[in-house]
């Protein structure tokens, strides 16, 4: 195993990315190295409010002449995230990270991926989108938001899947853009049009990644689903963030995950 | 100056300390990246029953104002596995192991220690009488004094080495059980466990664990568990105390340490910071330097009570 770390990074950028969601840039003065669907547990404030760190999913990782640079999108949901959207540039913020397992993104030539996001389950499949564009895999990107308002980062979307000729489908819940409903509709339309995956990577809603779970067993298709627990520790001792698997057991999410193969997962992320 | 920073727990010396507690550091490898357990007094294992046990349905914790609610359910992978696949290493790197036990009958806790005993490496065992979580896990034995001392008594016969019994701050009578502890032959007590507690999700009309309750820890708990320490240090004199309870920088330990704890464990702390307890460690020895303490046991047991 490699030695997990807490590094000391600083606020680099914090920016709105929609009503309510923002993007986190942190700047790490050492290299990191990190697969998309690792995530990051961040201290929101010095003291004891908030007691705990909080998980979020990264949403890259590119080396500057300072460091690194770790970037995350967050969606204000609480104290935590409130108190992280209000840090200035330059600001320490305790990250300990990466840690937990990443997608499964090797490929073999004139196979295609379906990368498929909801909602604040966008940046792990940024992430692993720009890093498939970078190695020159296929794949088809499947981005749905409640409106469109709430869809961001289309531009990089839409780029890394050119890299690659594939496809980047929009869709949202009230058809304000895009293809009107979910993702897993607008996957499902295109595997009844014949097209083929050798797998499937989401990350979304959990109403979502069981739609996406229960089309994938349907279809004999394979699929990873990066799954989000209420988390206390990210490093596999507090056993809160337990998922349960097909053979009933419980394990921690943030170590035998977050990124579970279907096939992995109990009866209800299937039917 | 530097402060020597070793202790005793009854006949069981440590290096310095700090423990971790049970059920936030695994079994003792897992954050040894981050917290190499043998700069530690030593660890506390996660509890261990005779068989690997599933532990609740999620959700499991909830985070609350400096502080955090579990219902895990005692989850662990049994006293086999323990033995076979950790034990052998933590002997190897020299980390003083203190085996956290529970059981559902007093049976089933001398089966555990019985498995343990044909090991090297076992400094010491902390009997799990207080886990608020799981209705057969235990709770009866640390609520009520006489049950309590025969399952103490129980125990005591499956082994020479120190014995410590975790009391619960949600016994009727801390006093008592902690009397019946020593009376059924244990060597020290571990307070406080948990304190039971619940949080309600409003707009849902439902509690927030699926066990509707679990057992709060973390700093707000700090304050009781100081006043526990000195209550039974003040009934019990004699007994060495292991505090417990919100631990979360050197100056808590010094408090515990001066209620009468001889030892501390560090619990919840670990998940804000797995190197917590290094970095409690550290900052202990800086106020002991800071205060011109020649020997760390120097604070045990002296807080100076106002007449």
């Amino acid at each position: 195993m490699i030695a997990r770390r807490d590094l000391a990074a600083r606020v680099a950028i914090v920016e709105d990315l929609t009503p309510t969601c923002f993007r986190l840039e942190l700047l790490c003065c050492e290299p990191v190295a990190a697969s998309p669907g690792q995530f990051a547990m961040l201290r929101c404030a010095p003291g004891l409010d908030p007691l705990l760190r909080r998980a979020f999913s990264l949403a890259g990782v590119r080396s500057t002449g300072d460091g690194t640079i770790v970037e995350m999108h967050l969606k204000e949901v609480g104290r935590g995230t409130a108190l992280l959207r209000r840090l200035a540039p330059g600001a320490p913020v305790a990250m300990l990270g990466p840690l937990g397992n990443g997608f499964t993104l090797g490929i073999a030539p004139g196979q295609r991926l379906a990368l498929v996001a909801g909602g604040i389950g966008l940046p792990p499949v940024l992430f692993a989108a720009e890093m498939l564009a970078a190695h020159g895999s296929a794949f088809d990107l499947f981005v749905g938001a409640s409106t469109a308002g709430e869809l961001y980062e289309v531009d990089r979307l839409a780029a890394a899947a050119a890299v690659v000729g594939g496809e980047l489908v929009l869709c949202t819940d009230d058809g304000s853009r895009g293809e009107p409903g979910f993702v897993t509709a607008a996957l499902q339309r295109r595997l009844d049009a014949g097209r083929a995956y050798v797998r499937a990577l989401a990350c979304g809603p959990d109403p979502m990644l069981q739609a996406l779970g229960r089309l994938a067993t349907a279809r004999g298709l394979e699929a990873e689903l990066s799954l989000e627990e209420p988390m206390a520790c990210g490093v596999g001792v507090c056993l809160g963030c337990v998922v349960e698997l097909e053979d009933g057991r419980l394990v921690p999410s943030c170590k035998e995950g977050p990124v579970f193969p279907v096939s992995r997962l109990a009866a209800r992320w299937r039917a | 100056m530097t402060t020597d920073m070793s202790t005793r727990v009854g006949a069981l010396s440590l290096a310095n300390p700090i423990l971790t507690a049970s059920g936030t550091f695994g079994y003792g490898l897992d954050l040894a990246d981050l917290c190499p357990p043998e700069r530690l007094g030593g660890i506390v294992t996660k509890g261990l029953s005779p068989q690997p046990r599933r532990g609740n349905t999620p959700p499991r914790i909830v985070e609350t104002a400096a502080g955090m609610i579990n219902a895990i359910g005692l989850q662990n992978i049994g006293v086999e596995a323990f033995c076979r696949d950790v034990l052998p290493e933590l002997d190897a790197r020299g980390v003083t192991v203190v085996v956290n036990v529970f059981g559902e009958s007093p049976a089933a806790y001398r089966e555990v220690m019985a498995r343990c005993e044909r090991e090297r490496g076992v400094a010491a065992y902390e009997l799990n009488v207080s886990c608020p979580n799981v209705s057969a896990g235990g709770m009866e034995f640390g609520h009520d004094p006489a049950l309590l001392a025969s399952l103490t008594a129980a125990c005591r016969a499956e082994t020479a080495k120190p014995l410590w019994v975790k009391l619960s701050p949600n016994a009727p009578d801390l006093i008592g059980t902690g009397k019946a502890a020593v009376d059924g032959g244990a060597d020290a007590l571990t307070l406080i466990n948990t304190l039971r507690a619940m949080a309600i999700d409003a707009v849902q009309r439902r509690p927030v664990l699926q066990r509707g309750f679990g057992g709060l820890s973390g700093p707000a708990i700090k304050p009781i568990a100081l006043r526990m320490v000195w209550e039974v240090h003040w009934a019990l004199p004699s007994t060495p105390l292991v505090g417990i309870g919100g631990i979360e920088t050197g100056r808590d330990v010094a408090e515990f340490l001066l209620a009468g704890a001889s030892a501390v464990q560090v619990g919840t702390a670990v998940f804000r910071d797995p190197a917590a307890p290094l970095r409690i460690l550290g900052e202990l020895e800086r106020f002991c330097a800071g205060e011109g303490i020649t020997a760390v046991g120097e604070l045990i047991g002296g807080l100076q009570w106002p007449c």
